[in-house]
């Protein structure tokens, strides 16, 4: 019980110590937080009315990103699986990495749904009991489900862990590994029922077809390890925790078969759709050439396939794919990539034209694209912050009874140092 | 034609109920903290300050709003009360007498509506009527002016015989000796016959243009509303009449309705409406015309608050041309039912199974 | 003696006729001004119900903060009736419509808004002869030329009505003229134009009965009071084809469209073909 009061202040006292390096990250990203909570508060006095959305296109940047990010949460699993179901060694190590970017994802997916909403405050009302929960007839209230049940599994697998590495103890498999399968199954439903979101929407064609949930799952395991792989990249440089080559040469493995199928599908409704070149193209049409001579989007759509595209063809190759100089090039091509694609190639042109036929374009606002890096701000701070407290734990400098060992922090690099001598 | 198929209970009220007025309220008591109030108490972020003006009447109405439950599930007692706390805070706000009516659905009535697609000439006139009636938006800035029913100009397009050679792909400037077996006609692309493709902004001096055919478009009232089902709170649902109607205090304006409807009904309050004192409409219903506040979804309700005490839908009543019908589905007497039985009617998007309860029809 | 007056006006000395008919034009002139100027000072806001021309109200408060009726500010019609049974009376007498609750129909009247009306029938089609000389009413329903009621009322002149196939004594009564006539040459009254319009367009008669045809305001119920509006409140007897619109309906002036959304700057794109290509656009413009 003492470990488990211990292991609170253990953890915040590591967090918040870091040099300036440390201290300047977090105090930019405390300012983008505050673009957030400016746009939120503006949002809630004035209305949506300080963003770009209209009764026509009433899901913008917003929803987009609320959107990605659940594929950002369910790419951890590129982690998770091979770890606990191929046993992969050096993905083992680094698993709890991937929960806490899970959980860092599904904490700003809220955020974006926090700022999407027109009366956030009525957020009870989805509350059973308190309120109405329309289950299971809205997809949405199947979304807020598996997502909050995505937060609490990683969160639970997580801390578990860590606070079994924490305290010294042995993890009790009982109880950890169905967490871990669940889990791995839970990653994959988080993003389907987001695609089913709106892929069971026949008011909008462009979203209504079965290839939607396979797409956003495939988008989402190479748009997450993008992330991972950057994030790892950063983290070998930055801290003493070594994360191995296997592990990222898996994982850019992963990125370069969900891309790579991702770009198929994304060819094959291509296809499917201007073959026959039907009304229901319209969307897609708009997307790729323009409507009505309205074309705010084409740059876009072509610029986010051409990022897609070399970003394939740069993993595809094995010299290219194994060089961490040229690696990251890749993995933000292919995370922006897939990040345009997701909100100005899906969520915008699916309101485009109206389901009556109204072509109109989408004027993001200021605030909003403030409000949006703001929460990707908040988001980057809340994954600092976890990566920081989890490394500390996984390289042993955070543990229990560690207030000896906290008193000299070069103590454990002096043993680590030792134990390199020793061999 | 029989007449006693339908019990006529409502003919004689409608005169005396528009006399009903309830007691003005003394607006001067509240007037000072209203403003402040406007600004900070519809959002928790001003819940504090109204916990310490918890002696304000104009507060304690605000507060008991936020915490009222959903309109459906309340208690009789409970709507009277809710009903109770808007009209007092909508007659000071808008210095009126304002009524916030609570009628229920009848027993043996399925409201239906008919519009005749041949006689719409697109002068708007619903558009404005609708506007008058239901206490929209009306501001100056984009997203300030809501309106309940588009109509939709669609061109009769032409034949000619210029554009006979004009196929494709022979008109990308590329000449392919077989055309690549493509077979595309050059008047492919006229716009005859053609439906949801078309003008929403067309301004001519007079209509109807006598190159074009008008469709409006507003709510279907679907009898499987797609928006009822994709509503995560349910705020928005099905009254027993057949009107698809929203709670707009319950509304968490999350807009999945507005992704789910096939015919863009629904449109979102992006800021606190814009509603004039002097053009606002006194006479309300819960779930029809009563102010919205921003942040949620409204649309139409074939004006509950007149159809509820037997009054035609402001559209159907300023119709020049008589277009617009409406009535009583289960009542065969009815102007629709009639319509259903004589002319040729279609739904628009039948093949979503939506089944609206909106038809179109023709001579 | 009234059919031997209107046998003989053709063949009046010319003299007489001129001066007759001067005089009686610029009495006829006198009221139209009266009529006109008198609504020209008025303060009140007058607005028309269906179309410009046939009936208007006056707009005034029902009570405090609930008017009559609304007006659009662009076109000055009528959007919204805050009574719909204002200034009605019992449709009445309905001969060919069936069973109709006489206390259930009602209309506005039209007798009294057609100011020119109360006029004919006394100055001179007042049905018991010659008045004046010469004498006005004729003897069958023969197209003739009647060169003061043309100047009088220039749509006689240029009925655009039965593409030439009726003249005016195919509607109004032959003896008198404040009056309209049924197939038996009976005469309706004006407030009951449907009788007469029922001869020719009897589809649209049914339809209208049944509520199909037509605008009604009131009580949706099929046995709700609701005022009928009359054919001639909607149409214009005198002009149905009016040039090039192309449906039975006057062209009217439309309301304002709708606001463009945020960002948007104008509509153009909308008379642009949806899927033809820049340069293929031209042709397909509509």
């Amino acid at each position: 019980m003492h470990k488990l009061i211990s292991f609170a202040p253990d953890y915040i006292r590591y967090i918040i110590k870091g040099g300036i390096k440390f201290y300047a990250w977090m105090g930019f990203l405390a300012i983008l937080s505050a673009f957030s909570l400016y746009g939120f508060y503006l949002q809630n006095t004035e209305g949506l009315i300080v963003t770009g959305i209209t009764s026509q296109i009433h899901d913008g940047l917003y929803f987009a990103n609320l959107v990605f990010l659940v594929g950002v949460a369910a790419g951890a699993v590129t982690i998770v699986f091979p770890a606990y179901i191929h046993h992969h060694k050096a993905m083992h190590e680094v698993t709890v990495l991937g929960e806490m970017l899970a959980m860092t994802a599904v904490i700003m997916v809220m955020l974006f749904v926090f700022s999407h909403m027109g009366r956030p405050e009525r957020l009870w009302h989805m509350i059973p009991y308190l309120g109405i929960y329309n289950f299971p007839n809205s997809m949405l209230a199947w979304d807020v489900l598996v997502l909050n049940v995505y937060l609490l599994l990683n969160l639970v697998c997580g801390f578990y862990f860590l606070y079994v590495k924490y305290s010294g103890g042995k993890i009790n498999k009982n109880f950890f590994m169905p967490l871990v399968y669940i889990s791995i199954v839970w990653a994959l439903s988080i993003h389907t029922v987001t695609a089913f979101l709106i892929s069971t929407l026949p008011a909008r064609p462009m979203w209504f077809h079965s290839m939607m949930p396979i797409r956003f799952i495939l988008t989402a395991f190479a748009a997450g390890p993008c992330l991972i792989i950057l994030v790892f990249l950063i983290i070998r440089k930055n801290t003493k925790m070594w994360i191995q080559d296997d592990a990222i040469n898996l994982l850019s493995l992963i990125i370069t078969w969900c891309l790579g199928m991702a770009l198929f599908l994304t060819m094959s409704e291509i296809v499917v759709e201007l073959y026959a070149r039907t009304e229901h193209a319209n969307g897609l049409y708009y997307l790729m050439f323009g409507l009505h001579g309205l074309t705010k989007l084409v740059p876009w759509f072509w610029g986010s396939l051409i990022a897609m595209l070399t970003a394939f063809a740069m993993l595809l190759i094995p010299g290219i794919r194994t060089n961490y100089k040229l690696l990251p090039i890749a993995c933000v091509l292919g995370f922006g990539g897939i990040w345009v694609e997701k909100g100005m190639g899906l969520v915008v042109p699916g309101f485009i034209p109206t389901p009556i036929g109204e072509v109109t374009e989408y004027y993001p606002s200021m605030v909003e694209v403030m409000m949006s890096i703001g929460n990707w701000g908040i988001g980057f701070l809340i994954l600092t912050v976890l990566l920081k407290g989890a490394i500390g734990i996984l390289l042993g400098e955070v543990k229990y009874g560690g207030s000896k060992a906290e008193k000299s922090n070069d103590v454990a690099s002096g043993g680590k140092a030792a134990a390199y001598e020793a061999r | 034609m029989t007449h006693n198929k339908i019990p006529a209970d409502h003919s004689t009220e409608l005169p005396s109920k528009c006399q009903v007025q309830p007691e003005p309220e003394d607006p001067s008591e509240v007037n000072s903290r209203r403003d402040f109030l406007k600004t900070g108490a519809a959002s928790l972020l001003g819940a504090a300050a109204l916990m310490t003006q918890s002696d304000d009447a104009q507060a304690n109405i605000e507060w008991a709003e936020h915490f009222q439950g959903n309109y459906r599930l309340m208690t009789d007692q409970e709507k009277v009360e809710a009903r109770a706390r808007l009209e007092k805070r909508y007659s000071e706000e808008y210095g009126k007498a304002v009524t916030v009516d609570g009628t229920p659905a009848k027993e043996g009535v399925l409201l239906g509506y008919a519009l005749n697609i041949r006689k719409c000439i697109g002068c708007r006139r619903c558009v404005k009527a609708c506007v008058a009636e239901n206490n929209q938006s009306r501001g100056p800035d984009a997203g300030q002016r809501i309106e309940w029913i588009q109509v939709m100009k669609m061109a009769r397009g032409e034949f000619t015989k210029d554009k006979m050679a004009d196929g494709y792909p022979e008109s990308q400037g590329i000449q392919y000796p077989e055309g690549l077996g493509i077979q595309v006609g050059g008047n492919a692309y006229s716009p005859a016959g053609v439906v949801l493709e078309g003008e929403y902004f067309y301004e001519p001096e007079a209509v109807p243009e006598k190159d074009a055919t008008y469709m409006p478009l507003a709510c279907m009232h679907c009898e499987k509303p797609p928006c009822v089902k994709v509503c995560p709170v349910r705020t928005t649902y099905r009254e027993p009449d057949g009107i698809v109607v929203i709670d707009y205090n319950w509304c968490i304006g999350c807009r999945m309705c507005m992704s789910a409807c096939p015919y863009w009904a629904r449109r979102f309050n992006v800021t606190t409406p814009v509603l004039p004192k002097a053009e606002m409409n006194p006479k309300t219903h819960y779930l029809g015309n009563r102010p919205r506040m921003r942040g949620v979804v409204e649309k139409c309700t074939w004006c509950i608050q007149r159809n509820r005490i037997g009054r035609y839908p402001a559209c159907v009543e300023v119709c020049p041309v008589g277009a617009r019908k409406f009535g009583n589905l289960l009542d065969p007497e009815s102007e629709v039912s009639l319509i259903l039985a004589r002319k040729n009617v279609f739904r628009l998007k039948a093949e979503l199974n939506t089944f609206p309860k909106f038809f179109y029809f023709f001579d | 003696m009234m059919s031997q007056a209107a046998a003989r006006l053709p063949h009046t000395k010319h003299g007489e006729a001129t001066i007759m008919k001067k005089l009686i034009f610029n009495t006829m002139i006198l009221v139209f001004c009266c009529g006109v100027i008198s609504s020209a000072f008025s303060e009140e806001v007058i607005c028309f119900e269906s179309r410009k021309g046939a009936s208007e109200v006056t707009k005034h408060d029902l009570q405090p903060g609930l008017p009559n009726v609304k007006c659009s500010p662009k076109t000055g019609a009528v959007l919204w009736w805050g009574d719909p049974f204002d200034d009605t009376v019992p449709l009445g007498d309905m001969p060919l419509l069936g069973h109709i609750s006489p206390d259930k129909a009602v209309v506005k009247p039209r007798s009294g808004k057609l100011t020119i009306l109360p006029m004919c029938g006394v100055a001179c089609h007042n049905g018991v002869g010659p008045a004046f000389i010469p004498p006005t009413l004729p003897k069958d329903k023969k197209p003739k030329p009647l060169p003061m009621m043309e100047t009088l009322l220039p749509d006689a002149q240029n009925l655009q009505h039965g593409r030439g196939g009726i003249w005016c004594l195919d509607c109004h009564h032959t003896t008198q003229r404040n009056k309209l006539v049924d197939n038996f040459g009976d005469p309706v009254s004006f407030d009951q134009p449907q009788r007469l319009c029922g001869k020719c367009h009897g589809d649209k008669l049914r339809d209208w009965r049944d509520g199909i045809h037509g605008k009604r305001i009131g009580e949706w119920a099929s046995n709700g009071k609701k005022r009928w509006f009359v054919c001639t409140e909607c149409h214009n007897p005198h002009n149905v084809q009016d040039g090039a619109r192309n449906k039975g309906f006057i062209q009217i002036e439309p309301e304002l469209p709708p606001q463009l959304p945020k960002g948007m700057k104008n509509a153009n794109h909308e008379h642009v073909h949806g899927i033809s290509q820049p340069h293929h656009g031209a042709s397909s413009q509509h």
